[in-house]
């Protein structure tokens, strides 16, 4: 095995059957369980996908950010705003889909991450900390500055692109259980945030030009889990987004199974194509029995947010187990030896800024599709102290803690729900404890266990394993 | 131009309140060498504490006390229990502890007092004085603020200049190891440095929080501003933070009112950038060789 893996190639290729295998695996339970389980699938891929790029940000190339939420921003932006007003690419007649917003929302994160990476490397310690938390609280604040543009505190309403053969039901409920999990969130509604952001300035404040008007107004306009369409929790397993019938290949989700001009958001949606019309018969939402099962939003949610997640993870191996990562932990452990080895420190931070925010802005790109919105709230500063607590909980530097810490971000809060729906504790009891519980923890770990939870396994098993060969 | 001196006069009070976060934040550094991202967590724990004794007595004053005796508790033991421990560790880990530690006082202040703003009460009038027939952009609170502010840095450069316990502490922030072999109780005045950021931070809370309004998260832009003011300061010089604070104050009221409020953050982002682009240990700081 090890004289195998020596063959030119052959991590590559190790590297794509891990990914691979994950992607089947999660696109058969996706498409085995109910809509909710679906939605929390796609919240757990999206995390994931954003923390595969913090691990290799904050674990590998040392560098504390909290940023990263306010670059999955700037990809949920590009991504609704490509969407909401671009009927084609400019210049060109190539229609516009979700595939291509997706790209750009890559691009914008790349150029972002890249500036943000310019500026960072120079910095170290609690100065980048410190810069990338003005990022965290600046960036969403830019939505309020451009209200015409970005939605202003509102945000941007957008309907998710989907393949052809069904239209989403329009859902139009706060998603409560997620606004929970916002370590800062509260119980405020997402929107919350930002007019209490203004408070610190204090008496710069007047009354006039106080956003309060908007705040109410956004969460009630999100995706919801717990009110969902009771129509659709009786849907067939087997619908149009089984492996079957999935558009073939992973990054290849072919441009016409997504969004085209033709059914486009902005356009009336076709009665036939809703999925509740019995008379549906000639969209894909048929399965073999002939009964109609229309088309389920949060398993096509889940899909693509595995899709990426499984493409983000292939790379975020190839990197981490490369000379790439290679180059990230040595200037990490020492600038000066490594830069003797021939390693430019400088480079090598912001090429670790620069994939971190190609990631978080995928990971952005995903999320507006899930909340089927971008708005300042969504992606506060609570978000990235999640995504912080996520990869620290999990285990710092390791891809595989990320995906651990993201099934923990989506869990813990439903965890406590369900004890606090037996208890009958007070709501903003329940609300809070999920933060208390992983900021409690995230201290202990870092005194106790800097490993995360994949460290201290580690640790565990070379011990057991060493004493087992003292032992033999 | 009278316009100008309106704004910048409007930003008195709140350039106070940034000046004495950044303090209390360069406190803990000069302590510990860690930047405590909790800072504000802290004062913004306390400043509830001191909305319920102000509910209870309806004295502001007795509020701001208890506000300054649970601010220093608090200091004491967040330093006690987290930063201490961790300082040995790595940077990384001493940051992320902080943020635990914020993360946590956030959600346990939601949990006890709700996640709903609260409405502070007012001790002193908050319209504008008029004077000399005229109308200024400064109320009497603002005074209050300020005079609050001025008591604080005048009573804290005594201590550091004018006692042996600041001596103490200077010695200690300067050189740990050189303090104790002097004589200094190193961990005692450590312990004091703490206790002294968290009264700093829990009277700033008191103070900014009748201007707005107080909810678990809303004192996490007065973090941004108050660490921006630490940082282009020096994070080391006291003089440094309440200087560049008070300046903040002025330059984000100038902002918001010859644009819009909502330009501040952005505002003091540019200015946190543009320092650490061109100067990144600080206008007061000492500059450090750097090794790469």
């Amino acid at each position: 095995m090890r004289d195998l893996m020596r063959l030119p190639g052959a991590r590559l290729v190790l590297h794509a059957a891990i990914a691979i295998g994950a992607w089947l695996a999660l696109t058969w339970v996706n498409g085995a369980v109910d809509p909710l389980m679906n939605y929390y699938i796609a919240l757990v891929a999206m995390y994931a996908t954003a923390m595969f790029g913090m691990v290799i940000l904050v674990g590998l190339s040392g560098q504390v950010s909290l940023g990263n939420g306010a670059l999955m921003a700037v990809g949920g932006y590009v991504f609704a705003l490509t969407t909401l007003n671009w009927q084609t690419i400019p210049f060109t007649v190539i229609p516009m889909n979700g595939i291509w917003a997706m790209l750009f929302a890559a691009v914008g994160g790349v150029l972002f991450g890249l500036l943000i990476g310019v500026l960072g490397a120079r910095l170290s310690g609690p100065y980048l900390a410190g810069l990338t938390l003005g990022i965290a609280v600046g960036i969403p604040a830019i939505a309020n500055r451009f209200p015409e543009l970005l939605g202003g505190e509102t945000g941007l309403q957008l309907t998710v692109p989907y393949p052809d053969g069904g239209y989403a039901p329009v859902v139009e409920e706060v998603d409560q259980q997620f606004v929970e999990e916002l370590p800062t969130g509260q119980d405020e509604l997402p929107t919350g945030q930002d007019p209490l952001a203004s408070d610190g300035s204090g008496d710069l404040l007047t009354s006039d030009n106080f956003p309060s008007g908007d705040a109410s107004v956004a969460p009630d306009d999100l995706l919801t889990s717990d009110n969902f369409p009771s129509g659709d929790a009786s849907v067939a397993p087997d619908d149009l987004l089984t492996s079957d019938n999935f558009p073939s290949g992973d990054a290849s989700v072919a441009p016409d199974d997504l969004l085209t001009s033709d059914n486009f958001p902005s356009a009336t949606p076709d009665a036939s194509a809703l999925p509740l019309d019995p008379g549906s018969t000639d969209v894909s939402g048929v399965d073999v029995s002939g009964v109609d099962v229309g088309f389920v939003l949060e398993r096509w949610q889940a899909s693509l947010a595995v899709a990426v997640a499984c493409i983000v993870g292939f790379l975020a191996l190839n990197l981490v187990r490369g000379r790439q990562g290679r180059a990230w932990r040595a200037v990490r452990d020492d600038p000066v030896a490594a830069a003797v080895s021939g390693i430019s420190p400088a480079r090598s931070k912001v090429s670790a800024f620069v994939v971190s925010s190609l990631f978080a802005a995928l990971a952005g790109a995903v999320f507006a599709q899930i909340l089927a919105y971008v708005g300042p709230g969504a992606f506060g500063l609570g978000l990235s102290l999640s995504l912080l607590v996520g990869i620290v909980l999990g285990g710092r530097s390791s891809l595989v803690g990320a995906v651990i810490g993201a099934v923990l971000l989506v869990w813990l809060p439903e965890f406590v729900l369900s004890l606090s729906n037996d208890r009958g504790w007070e709501e903003q009891v329940t609300n809070n404890a999920p933060n208390l519980i992983y900021g409690l923890l995230v201290v202990l770990v870092v005194l106790v266990a800097p490993g995360g939870i994949v460290g201290t396994l580690q640790a565990l098993v070379g011990k057991v394993v060493r004493r087992a060969r003292k032992a033999g | 131009m009278t316009q100008l001196i309106d704004y910048l006069l409007g930003g008195l009070g709140s350039g106070m309140i940034i000046a004495l976060m950044a303090l209390a934040l360069v406190l803990t550094w000069r302590a510990t060498r860690v930047v405590n991202f909790a800072q504000v967590g802290q004062a913004m724990f306390t400043t509830f504490v001191a909305l319920t004794i102000q509910t209870l007595t309806g004295s502001w004053l007795v509020a701001l006390v208890a506000a300054i005796i649970a601010g220093a508790l608090l200091g004491v033991i967040v330093q006690y229990l987290v930063l201490r421990p961790v300082r040995r560790m790595d940077t990384s880990g001493a940051i992320i502890a902080t943020f635990g530690v914020l993360i946590a006082l956030q959600a346990a202040a939601g949990m006890i007092w709700g996640g709903d703003s609260q409405a502070y009460p007012q001790p002193f009038g908050n319209t504008a004085l008029t004077v000399f027939g005229r109308e200024w952009p400064v109320s009497a609170y603002d005074l209050v603020v300020v005079g609050f502010g001025v008591v604080l840095v005048v009573g804290l450069t005594l201590l550091f200049t004018r006692t042996d316990l600041g001596l103490a502490m200077r010695a200690t922030a300067f050189n740990p190891e050189v303090a104790r072999l002097s004589g200094v109780r190193v961990s005692r005045t450590l312990t004091i440095g703490w206790a002294l950021a968290g009264i700093v931070g829990a009277v700033a809370g008191v103070l900014v929080a009748p201007t707005s309004a107080i909810s678990p998260n809303s004192f996490d832009i007065l973090l941004v501003f108050a660490f921006t003011a630490a940082v282009i300061g020096g994070l080391d010089s006291l003089v440094g933070a309440v200087s560049v604070g008070i300046f903040t104050g002025l330059v984000l009221s100038v902002v918001s009112g010859y644009s819009d409020s909502s330009n501040a953050p952005v505002v003091a982002l540019f200015l946190l950038a543009l320092n650490l682009a061109l100067k990144p240990e600080g206008i007061f700081g000492h500059s450090k060789a750097r090794a790469v």
